[in-house]
This record gives structure tokens, sequence and C-alpha cells, in this order.
């Protein structure tokens, strides 16, 4: 009896060495978002902690709702640097399609434009570059330039720095906006976990992150699932900018730049794979976007010098990927 | 599996033991605090205002947070103001009008008053003026020199000009060529390029002798989209003796240098950066910077403190206004010596304009005799002739 009970002991210790050998990565990047939340924690008690949850959520919702889309690129080993601006022009679009029209339908008819145009924008991206053989930064790169003159001539066109959509979309009661906020998270989450995981798409956009041309020789499309792919993250894309609309109801020039590198940030936080591939998760969308909000978030209720802010965030980051950066050849699951 | 569940209680029960504690800490009583959000997080100006604002923290029982605002995102804008919120501050003063709306609803939704320092808030008092100045939670503002009509830096600088050729009869300046930002993000420059012609006409037609040519306003050269000009601006503008910049002349300089013409041509521009000192006047190309005293956001400040106090000036007008400001125009080394005294550049609070007991004798509550115009009236009192 105590053999078998010593045995079982035995069983357990090493079940959970393998457990923490194989999730360390992720175990890692969840203990990182534990940490700002206890952080969180302490620095916010007292009467503003619930006002404090609330602008974490509203500024980790654009960033969760991108990443929840970028997750699909990011598990094929691309990235898309056109993010950013292509956010600032669908939000751009958003006010003067809705100004133009008027009323909750010009909102909508707003939206349906900017999603249009992002899931065109999310096949261009996704098949231009295997057409034309190119690295998918290429491709987004162009993207980015495309979008970045587009904004700025959009915004010329208006003669004014930052343009204000009349129809009020944001719920005047704050936990109303942050509800909302918080089910359009889960709700993407759940779709995004279902297609990530459940579907051909999920599978096979890692199987190419994991070994293309395996990929490739077994059958995948690899035109088809690229482009579905960018287009996941162009719909994700076209949501996030009417969150963003719905945060402070203006656009500019320089809305939603350096988003695409806010993104890598959230996604590498989150303990994502840059080269992608079968260790690829979802959840690293959510992880990152919290982890890094709740970051910023800190640092000023912590009361960290200005100057030392950037760099105290680069420590913290080059830990995270010291800790979390995965060997190039160990892409493989086990 | 068991040893995780250790672990995952452990770890939620420290969080809630920390929670707890906390309170305890936040329960004796605090100074007001107060936000700023600054457009950069570091240089001479960053350091020369929040040694100034340090020097009135005992005085006044306030502290300061500082965060940095973006010129372009107004998201981020939101952001770090909901972070300052959270951070327990009672008033906020940003150097940004970007999301100022939506910044606003944030300030009402927690009771945190909001004031502008540097900045003119012109998209907002043009287009947003009701939902922005009208709005209880907002004190008012004061630019980084003049607002709307009152903007006449484009006079000044022909002033520096002629003032050098008084100064340098030997060697005056004949042939000018300007820059500015592009007008999206500064709308009044191309107002200050039209007023430094204006001027020069009239001072050519009587002057005819001493004629001044300006170079017609090149846009593909002479607008710098915040990136160091080109150098094909010198093949664009060939033969002049002064550069005449509308924005800061860090953007300016360094091209000069690389074009070999630091040494014989001018350059009088705004700002002013750490170590111009070594290449001003008599010792180099800048001629003239127009800096604002750092002492400006006592305006912001004290509306603040009196909104925060529950307190009004006699006087106090209806709406928030945005106010004009008086600035250091440097454009000579007897001037430049004179700056160089200032908190700006020593960032020591003792060398402000202001002391402590002046800032609280400005607040309603520790002067009842204080008033609004009063405090307005410190506003033209920041110029170089002060600091003497």
């Amino acid at each position: 009896m105590s053999e078998t009970v010593t045995s079982q002991k035995l069983d357990e210790r090493t079940s959970f060495k393998s457990f923490v050998k194989t999730h360390i990565f992720d175990l890692t990047a969840y203990a990182g978002l534990a940490v700002m939340l206890v952080l969180f924690l302490i620095f916010n008690s007292g009467p503003r902690l619930m006002y404090n949850f609330s602008a974490v959520v509203q500024a980790a919702a654009v960033y969760s709702i991108l990443a929840l889309g970028a997750v699909f690129i990011y598990s094929m080993g691309f990235m898309d640097v056109s993010l950013g601006q292509q956010v600032g022009v669908y939000v751009i679009l958003m006010i003067l399609i809705g100004n133009k029209i008027g009323g909750p339908g010009g909102v909508v008819v707003g939206f349906l434009v900017s999603l249009a145009l992002a899931l065109a924008c999310g096949a261009i991206n996704g098949a231009v570059s295997i057409f034309l053989g190119l690295p998918s930064i290429v491709t987004s790169l162009f993207l980015m330039f495309f979008f970045t003159g587009a904004q700025y001539l959009m915004m010329e066109s208006t003669g004014e720095n930052t343009i204000k959509l009349i129809q009020n979309v944001k719920p005047a009661d704050r936990n109303t906006y942050t509800l909302m906020l918080i089910g359009i998270i889960i709700l993407l989450a759940i779709i995004g976990n279902y297609f990530f995981n459940y579907t051909k798409l999920g599978k096979y956009t890692r199987a190419i992150g994991a070994n293309k041309v395996a990929a490739k020789q077994s059958g995948i499309s690899l035109v088809k699932w690229q482009v579905l792919g960018y287009m996941a993250l162009g719909f994700c894309a076209a949501v996030a900018s009417f969150v963003m609309l719905t945060r402070t109801g203006t656009a500019g020039k320089g809305t939603g730049s350096g988003y695409a590198m806010d993104i890598m940030i959230c996604l590498i936080l989150g303990g994502m794979p840059l080269k992608g591939g079968m260790k690829s998760k979802i959840s690293c969308a959510l992880v990152g976007a919290f982890t890094y909000t709740l970051l910023s978030n800190v640092l000023t209720t912590m009361g960290v010098p200005l100057n030392w802010v950037n760099f105290v965030k680069a420590c913290i980051f080059l830990l995270i990927v010291l800790l979390t950066c995965r060997k190039p050849n160990g892409v493989l699951p086990r | 599996m068991k040893s995780t569940k250790k672990i995952l209680a452990l770890v939620l029960t420290l969080a809630l033991v920390f929670a707890l504690a906390a309170p305890t800490a936040s329960a004796k009583a605090r100074a007001v605090k107060i936000g700023v959000g600054l457009y950069q997080d570091s240089g001479a100006a960053v350091s020369g205002v929040k040694a100034y604002l340090a020097s009135l923290e005992d005085t006044l029982n306030v502290k300061f947070a500082y965060t940095v605002l973006s010129t372009n995102d107004e998201a981020l804008n939101v952001t770090k103001v909901q972070e300052l919120i959270a951070a327990g501050c009672d008033g906020i003063i940003i150097t940004m009008d970007g999301g100022t709306e939506a910044i606003l609803q944030e300030c009402a939704d927690a009771g945190v008053y909001l004031g502008g320092y540097l900045c003119d808030f012109d998209t907002s008092f043009r287009t947003n003026y009701d939902k922005v100045f009208k709005n209880e939670f907002f004190v008012g503002t004061v630019a980084d020199g003049g607002c709307g009509d009152e903007l006449k830096r484009g006079y000044d600088f022909f002033d520096s000009v002629i003032e050098y050729n008084e100064r340098t009869p030997d060697a005056p300046i004949r042939h000018v060529a300007m820059t500015t930002f592009p007008a999206f993000a500064f709308p009044y420059q191309q107002n200050f390029v039209a007023q430094f012609v204006e001027k020069v006409e009239e001072y050519n037609a009587a002057n005819p002798d001493k004629a001044i040519e300006v170079d017609p306003f090149n846009e593909e050269t002479d607008i710098l989209m915040f990136r160091p000009m080109d150098s094909t601006y010198f093949t664009k503008h060939p033969g002049i003796d002064a550069i005449v910049s509308m924005c800061a002349g860090s953007f300016v300089y360094p091209t000069m240098v690389s074009a070999g013409v630091s040494d014989t041509m001018k350059l009088f521009a705004s700002g002013y950066n750490d170590g111009d000192d070594a290449i001003f006047g008599s010792k180099g190309a800048y001629q003239q910077e127009i800096v604002c005293a750092n002492e400006s956001i006592t305006y912001p400040l004290v509306l603040l403190l009196n909104k925060i106090n529950g307190v009004e000036f006699p006087d106090q007008p209806a709406e928030a206004e945005r106010k004009s400001c008086s600035t250091f125009i440097i454009n000579s080394d007897e001037d430049l010596e004179l700056f160089k005294n200032s908190v700006y550049l020593t960032f020591n609070g003792e060398d402000a304009l202001f002391s402590p007991e002046d800032v609280l004798n400005l607040t309603a509550y520790g002067n009842p005799d204080a008033t609004y115009a009063g405090l307005c009236e410190i506003l033209d009192h920041m110029t170089i002739e002060d600091l003497k």
C-alpha cells in the first residue's frame, strides 16, 4: 500500500514537472499577467479601483481585439505592419460616412464600408505575397504606406486637425460601456478560440507557421489559408476601429499610429512564438493585451519617474522575451 | 495538480492581503494631487517645469504626477489621463488638444478638473467650444505664446532680424528663407509667414537701401514634417543669409551643420535646446530663440487649486478661457545671459519668476483679495525683461 502511495506521489511530481516543462512559456506569460494584476490591486485600492478597472478595460479592448485577429497571422510566422494605419483610416471613414449619412444608420454604414475594406485589404495582404513570392511584410509595408497617405489625404480634405463623429455611439453610463467592451472581448475571444482551435483555419495557419513546405505538401492551400488568416485580422481591425471610435469619438492624422508594434509587443508578452507554429495559442492575445495595458497603468499609478518609464518597460519586455523566446527548431508540438 | 492548486491559492491570498493592506496607507490625510500630461518626457523644458512645480509643493500642499501625451493619438491621451485619474489626481493639466471631449468626460465621471498649458486648444475652440470651454470641469488654458488673432510671431521674427542688422551693420542679413511645420499640426505658422513677409515689405518700402529679400515659400522643402530639414532646402534657396524657422531650431540646425553653412548662415528659430548657448549669438548660428516660460503653468494650476478647494475669484468668467502668454524672446548675448538664470535652465525653483508664496497669493483660498484679473496679469510678465 505504502509503495503504491509513494509511487502515486512520484507520478504526480513527475507529471507536474513535465507539465511545467512543457508549458513553461505559457506559465511565464500568465505569471507576468498575475504579477501585473497583483501590482494593480496594490496600487489601485480605494474608491478609484473600479474607475481604473474600467479604464484598463477601455485601454485593453482595442489591443485585445486586434491581437485576437493578429494571432492568426503570427501563427503563420507573419506580421502586419500596416495595422495601425488601417485602424486610423477605418476610424476616419466611419466618422466621415457617419456624419454624411447621419444618425445611427450612418455609423452602421460606415462600419460596414470599413469592414469591407478591411476584408479586402486582408485578402490582398494574404494573396499578393504568395503570388509575387514576396515576404508578407513587404506587402504589409506597401499597405502601410498606402494607408498612411490615405489617412493624410482624408484629413487634409476635411481641413481640420481632428474630426468628430456627430452621432453619439458611446453609452452614457460608464458601467454599461465597460460591460459592453467586456462583452465584445469575450464574444470575439469565443469566436476566435473556436476558429483557432476547432476549425481548419487555426489548424492550417499553425501548420503553415510550423513548416510551410510540409504544409503545402500535405495538400494545404497556402493561398487560401493565408488569405483567410489575413481576413480574420481584417475583421478584427474593423471591430477594433469601431471600439476605438466609441472611446474618443474623434480621429486625426495620427490615429492608430504605432499599433502594429504595440500588437507585436502584446503577443510576445502573451507568450506567442514569433515564428508561429503549433505552439501558438489564442490565449496569447488576451494575456498579452492585458499585461501590456496593466504594465503602462501600473507604472503611472506607482509614480515611476517619467524618464524611467521607457527604461522600465524595456527591461520588463527584455526579461519576458528572454523567458519566453523559443528555439527556432523547437516548433513541432510535443 | 495539488501543488498547482496550492500555489494558486497562495498567489490569490497574497493579492487579497496586499489589497486589504493598501487602504491603511491611503487613510492618512493627503496633499492635493495634480497630474501633468507633457508633450515629451525629457529635455530642458520638462526639467524646468518639473523643478518649478516641485518648488511649489510644500507651500501649496500639492503633489505632482507626470505622464507623456501623444501629438496624434487621441485614444492614448484618454488612456494617459485615465491613468492619472486612477493615480489619485484631483486636477490635471494637459499640453495637447487631442481627444479633449472624451478626456473631459473622464474627468467629469471622476470629479477631476482639467486645465491646459502650452496649448491654445485651437481645434476645440473652433469646432467644439460648447463641449470643452463651457464644460464645468474645464478651467481654461494658457497658450505657448499668443492665441488666435494675438499670435504675432511673424512680427517677432522680423523685429529680431532688424535688431540683428542694427547690431551688425557690417554684415547685415539681406536674404532670408523660411520653414514651418505642417499646417494640420500648426495652422498658425502660415500666418506667421504672412506676418513676416508683410513687415519686410513695409520695411523695404521705407528703407529701399536696406531691403531684405524673402524667398517665396516652397512647400516641397520649407514644410518640415517633424523630421530634420532636408539639405535640398539650400538648393532651393541659394545665397540666403539666414533661415527664419517658425518651427524648432533642432529640426534645422543639424542640416545646416551637415551642409557646412552653420558658420556663415544665421538661424532665427523657436524653442531652446540643451547646448544651444554654445552656438548662440556671437558664438554661432542661432540669433533668436523664443521660449514660453515654465511659470505660465501657474495659470491653470491656480484655477485648478481654486476649484479643488471649492472657491472662486469674484471676477471669475462664466466660461473657461484660453489666454495668451508673453514669451522669452532671446535675440542677443545679453538676453541669453539673463535667460540662463531662469528656472528653464537652472532647474532651480528659487530662480522662478514666482515664489511659492506668490503663487499661493494668486489663489482665491490663499488670498481672499486675489482676482482673476490679477492671475491673468502675470501672463504679461514672462518676458526677458522680467528676468532682470
